[in-house]
């Protein structure tokens, strides 16, 4: 073997390993790279002036929120990154205020999102996921998960005490990893005509251990995340495309 | 090209699209080279996406030297994968890629595939100077700029790798 005959089947080899990077991946790095602010200009701090008076309305918020008194059942949503706050036996998130953000690597972590956040659209076609993916970052662990066609109509995010997760309609229910949970629910979607990937995630991640597709049926999605520590979340819907980002907090 | 240094220029000035617009042409490149260190199809994409951003906050670091980009951006990959190594991910129980059909029948060459898994038998450091030398074609230097170390020691650096893939491999036929 010759040196052109090894070059070519190692680049044959690298291209078997890496395939082509997905379409979408161009559109995606330009959309994150314009939403983020260069370092050490005057962009910089309007990003800081924004986050803080972020917090200050939904700190506000909060405490004019006439429905509050009614959620709190028990503690679930750790909003501290410290690990003595155990969570209480209820399946009912608290609305607990926003804690202070984590001291963790870009981008920093703000445990803003730990009562159930829901967002809504306009009657939109039925979204379909796409892909569903998880992965470890510093400071906290991510999953993903696609569309095309669109943005589903609604999106809840629920934090819970344990990690037992109703399968659908069935009655029946599952245990999974981890000691609490997230409940995702997609309203205006499905995850079977786009989408042929696992259903069960296993991961060993610092906290997100588990992501599965509890439920698939007229036009609703239903995951659950298996979280190995409080189930402190933030999550955004992106675009380019649509995808629901959701990140737990990890040591 | 010769708007590169003006994009580059606006690029630093902050404006996002601008530097969008030069990382364009490194996407791939550098996708392949995060895919074969990982060899994660999907964490790749997520530590090219991850050192873009990097690379944004960092940019007034390559002062204006346009042509230091390629390698510096590739730099800064690689320390991504080094970095999302550490950060244990790695350690998870990958579910096998789907493939098409011309990857499946691509995978069927079997030198390509003897080659493919002592690629991966080496340590990520290891695959880092072969893609830079054999798969995205760099110049010796750009090679060495990459790895941040001198041009001597990214040729050694490259040929050893390359003789743990085929030991009989001479100097010659590398360079």
């Amino acid at each position: 073997m010759g040196n052109e005959d090894f070059r070519r089947e190692l680049n044959n080899a690298i291209d078997n390993i890496s395939g082509s990077p997905s379409h979408g991946l161009r559109d995606r790095v330009r959309s994150r790279l314009i939403e983020t602010p260069s370092r050490g200009g005057p962009f910089w701090i309007a990003g800081v002036a924004a986050v803080t008076i972020a917090v200050l309305i939904v700190g506000i918020l909060f405490v004019i929120n006439p429905n509050r008194n009614n959620a709190i059942i028990g503690g679930v949503g750790q909003v501290s990154p410290s690990p003595s706050a155990s969570p209480s036996a209820t399946t009912s998130p608290s609305p607990s205020p926003s804690a202070s953000p984590a001291a963790s690597p870009t981008p920093a972590f703000t445990c803003a999102n730990t009562a159930p956040i829901t967002t809504q659209q306009p009657a939109n076609p039925i979204a379909y996921v796409s892909a569903l993916r998880t992965g470890a970052h510093a400071g906290y662990d991510r999953v993903t998960i696609e569309f095309s066609n669109g943005e589903p109509a609604s999106i809840e995010v629920r934090p819970q005490a344990g990690t037992k997760f109703a399968l659908g309609e069935s009655g029946q229910t599952v245990t999974m990893a981890g000691k609490n949970g997230i409940l995702v629910v997609i309203r205006g979607a499905d995850a079977h005509t786009s989408y042929s990937g696992p259903r069960d995630l296993k991961t060993n991640y610092p906290r997100l251990v588990e992501t599965r597709i509890t439920e698939d049926f007229e036009g609703v999605v239903q995951l659950g995340l298996g979280i190995n520590g409080p189930a402190c979340y933030r999550f955004s819907v992106l675009t380019n495309p649509t995808r629901l980002v959701i990140d737990v907090q990890a040591p | 090209m010769q708007e590169r240094p003006q994009t580059l220029a606006r690029a630093t000035e902050g404006d996002a699209n601008s530097f969008a617009t030069l990382l364009e042409p490194l996407l791939d490149p550098a996708y392949r080279l995060a895919a074969v260190m990982l060899d994660d199809r999907s964490a790749a994409e997520d530590a090219v996406q991850e050192a873009s951003i990097k690379a944004w906050r960092k940019l007034r670091q390559l002062r204006g030297e346009v042509g230091s980009l390629r390698s510096w951006f590739l730099s800064i990959v690689a320390n991504e994968c080094r970095m999302a190594r550490r950060q244990r991910w790695w350690s998870v129980v990958r579910l096998p890629d789907i493939r098409t059909a011309a990857e499946a029948g691509a995978m069927s060459d079997e030198p390509a595939t003897d080659l493919k898994a002592a690629l991966l038998r080496l340590s990520p450091d290891e695959r880092l100077p072969l893609v830079l030398h054999f798969y995205l074609d760099l110049p010796l230097e750009e090679v060495a700029r990459t790895l941040g170390v001198t041009t001597a020691a990214a040729k050694s650096r490259i040929y050893r790798a390359a003789k743990k893939l085929k030991s009989d491999l001479t100097l010659e036929e590398v360079f």
